[in-house]
């Protein structure tokens, strides 16, 4: 599903340049659930952010569902993280002027899907996440862990093949973040492949596979629970 | 794929300011449009044709210091010499100057002794060279000849009895185009006057007033009341101003003489009209640029203000197009807003102008020729703004602050 060899991402600046990813190689299998952690500044975010297409790395190599991504453009980026990549974010980045229906859409409209379509994607996913009475709410009158579970719905809509989250407990109470922790686990259980970025030990353990970022590179790969039947396979 | 719904949720969430904006661009509107229907009036009654050469006439006046001075000589002399000099083109003595403020008029009838219905004109006591004098363009008959010109004095009571007319009061007086060989009559009194020659155009001295264009010429001499008219071969005005000044005052310096172009009396006359225009012209850059710095203010301040919400909707997929194209049509929907409230209030605000100051009536096409520009400008405006809105990262959206 993800296929990273020898990615590197510098930072430039008139005096400095900084190297936030240095020689990092992983692989995500499809139907994966793998946590990344590691300390402040090591990485992660940026890793993240190379994964979901948001940056383009310095060098290296990286295939996306076996597709070289490392030249396209940044339309044809656009459309890839549209179509394929699903976004949770910690501090759940819902757009305050939209009700609850309009931000699940917000992505919708950008795949070009019709108002049929959309309504139909949209009433199943807040179905999912156990919101649907709340769908002209805005998101200022729901609690942190309802508009995580908005944003969850948000990134779930696109049917997306590979689900980024970064920091997804991060703003939450633990009750709200294990009842986030159970909606990841229940959506990568219908075979979505999730890579999920925190600071937390006990919901990295939770995933498949743990993979320790130290100054810009994998350190440490744990596997925390049992391969999945398409790592299997 | 248009984001209409989201836009207007965004905007409702954020009424005050865009609506402020929106009556902004409509107050505009409505100023501009009206402001715009004035500076075409004036430009127009400033531009239209005077029927006369203003760009090559000099004008002339003296204050003879001799109490006996015998100004009929004078005019003679004066006359001679000047059409003589080189560069002149020909030269009349008149008791009036066409388009500098300062003339005579009078009712004339077509009727003797009547008293009321009187078409009021301007008149003019002219020599035989006025038609050529004053670049004017004889439609019909004939100018006077040098035996009809009357020497007229203080004392004298010789009354004209042929005059040549302007189009305008031959049609005004006699619709039927049967004025040249007819009489007018001035002031209600049985004297006929015979009108031989019909001019095209002459606006008279107050071409603002309602008897601008309306003009009879007798052929007089005033002592009284005298100005050479000087017109000079193009190109030579300002030559010969100079050189008529320098042999007027040779021929006699027991006189005072003053002097000035057709045009220069022209733009005194004008210059309430020139400043109008002005001002109004300023007036419309001022408000269009003032307004062009709102849109570009309010657009700044809102992109600025959701710089995560762009980075958050570039993350889910929105390309820089569709991030320029959300912040230009969220800008069309506040200018359309406030052009269509700016229509109806440059309609009510003409309505008043028209009632109240006798301004000319607003038409809807001048209205919406201003909606569309405006329009233009409040978009043009937005796009830098737009453009530099979809530069925002996608990574914006996982970056804390």
């Amino acid at each position: 599903m993800l296929k990273m060899h020898n990615i590197r991402k510098s930072y430039r600046t008139d005096t400095i340049e900084t190297h936030a990813l240095r020689d990092f190689s992983l692989e995500v299998n499809e139907g994966e659930f793998v946590s990344v952690t590691g300390p402040s500044g090591s990485g992660k975010t940026t890793f993240l952010n190379i994964a979901g297409l948001l940056e383009t790395p310095t060098g290296g190599q990286y295939l996306l569902d076996g597709e070289d991504v490392s030249s396209l453009n940044d339309n044809q980026r656009s459309r890839l993280r549209n179509e394929k990549i699903g976004f949770i974010f910690q501090g759940f980045n819902l757009i305050p002027d939209l009700n609850l229906f309009d931000n699940i859409d917000v992505p919708l409209r950008y795949r070009g899907f019709n108002a049929k379509e959309r309504k139909k994607r949209i009433e199943k996913v807040l179905e999912q996440v156990g919101l649907s009475a709340r769908a002209r709410h805005l998101p200022a009158q729901l609690s942190g862990g309802q508009q995580q579970r908005v944003a969850i719905a948000r990134a779930l809509a696109g049917e997306p093949r590979f689900l980024l989250a970064d920091e997804p407990t991060g703003n939450l109470d633990s009750l709200m973040a294990r009842q986030v922790m159970e909606l990841l686990e229940f959506i990568n259980e219908w075979g979505t492949t999730i890579v999920m970025v925190t600071h937390d030990p006990d919901l990295a353990r939770r995933a498949h596979r743990n993979i320790q970022v130290v100054d810009g590179q994998v350190s440490d790969l744990q596997r925390t629970a049992a391969p999945t039947a398409v790592e299997i396979a | 794929m248009l984001e209409l719904r989201p836009i207007l949720s965004a905007l409702w969430r954020h009424k005050i300011s865009a609506l402020l904006i929106a009556l902004q661009l409509g107050l505009t509107l409505a100023i501009v449009s009206n402001a715009l229907v004035v500076i075409d009036e004036r430009t127009e009654r400033i531009s239209r044709p005077t029927g006369v050469a203003v760009e090559d006439i000099n004008t002339f006046g003296y204050l003879a210091i001799p109490k006996d001075y015998d100004k009929f000589e004078a005019f003679r002399l004066d006359l001679d010499m000047i059409r003589a000099l080189p560069g002149v083109a020909s030269a009349t003595i008149s008791n009036h100057v066409p388009l500098s403020g300062s003339g005579s008029s009078s009712g004339f009838y077509t009727e003797p002794n009547m008293e009321v219905g009187a078409t009021a004109a301007n008149f003019y006591t002219v020599d035989e060279h006025f038609i050529e004098a004053l670049g004017m363009n004889l439609v019909a008959g004939r100018g006077f000849s040098p035996e009809e010109i009357m020497q007229v004095g203080a004392t004298s009571s010789e009354r004209p009895t042929v005059a040549v007319v302007t189009q305008r009061l031959a049609d005004e007086m006699f619709p039927q185009g049967n004025a040249l060989g007819n009489a007018i009559f001035r002031g209600g009194d049985d004297h006929p006057i015979e009108i031989v020659g019909i001019v095209e155009r002459n606006l008279g001295p107050w071409p603002n007033s309602p008897i601008a264009g309306r003009g009879v010429f007798y052929p007089a001499i005033m002592d009284q009341w005298f100005t050479y008219i000087v017109r000079a071969e193009p190109g030579q005005r300002d030559a010969v101003l100079k050189l008529v000044e320098e042999k007027l005052a040779e021929r006699d310096p027991n006189r005072v003489i003053n002097s000035d172009t057709l045009e220069e009396q022209k733009d005194q006359y004008y210059a309430g009209d020139n400043t109008m225009v002005k001002v109004l012209t300023a007036v419309v850059i001022l408000l269009t640029f003032i307004v062009a710095l709102g849109v570009v203010g309010l657009t700044v301040f809102w992109i600025t203000q959701r710089q995560k919400q762009i980075g958050v909707r570039r993350a889910l997929g929105a390309t820089r197009t569709a991030i320029s194209r959300y912040f230009l049509l969220e800008n069309l929907i506040i200018a359309t807003t406030g052009i269509l409230l700016g229509f109806a209030a440059a309609q009510i605000f003409n309505g008043f102008l028209v009632s109240e100051f006798n301004q000319p009536a607003l038409p809807l096409t001048v209205t919406l020729a201003c909606a569309l520009a405006l329009l233009g400008v409040s978009l043009a405006a937005a796009l830098l703004p737009a453009l530099r809105a979809a530069n925002i990262s996608p990574a914006t959206a996982t970056r804390s602050v």
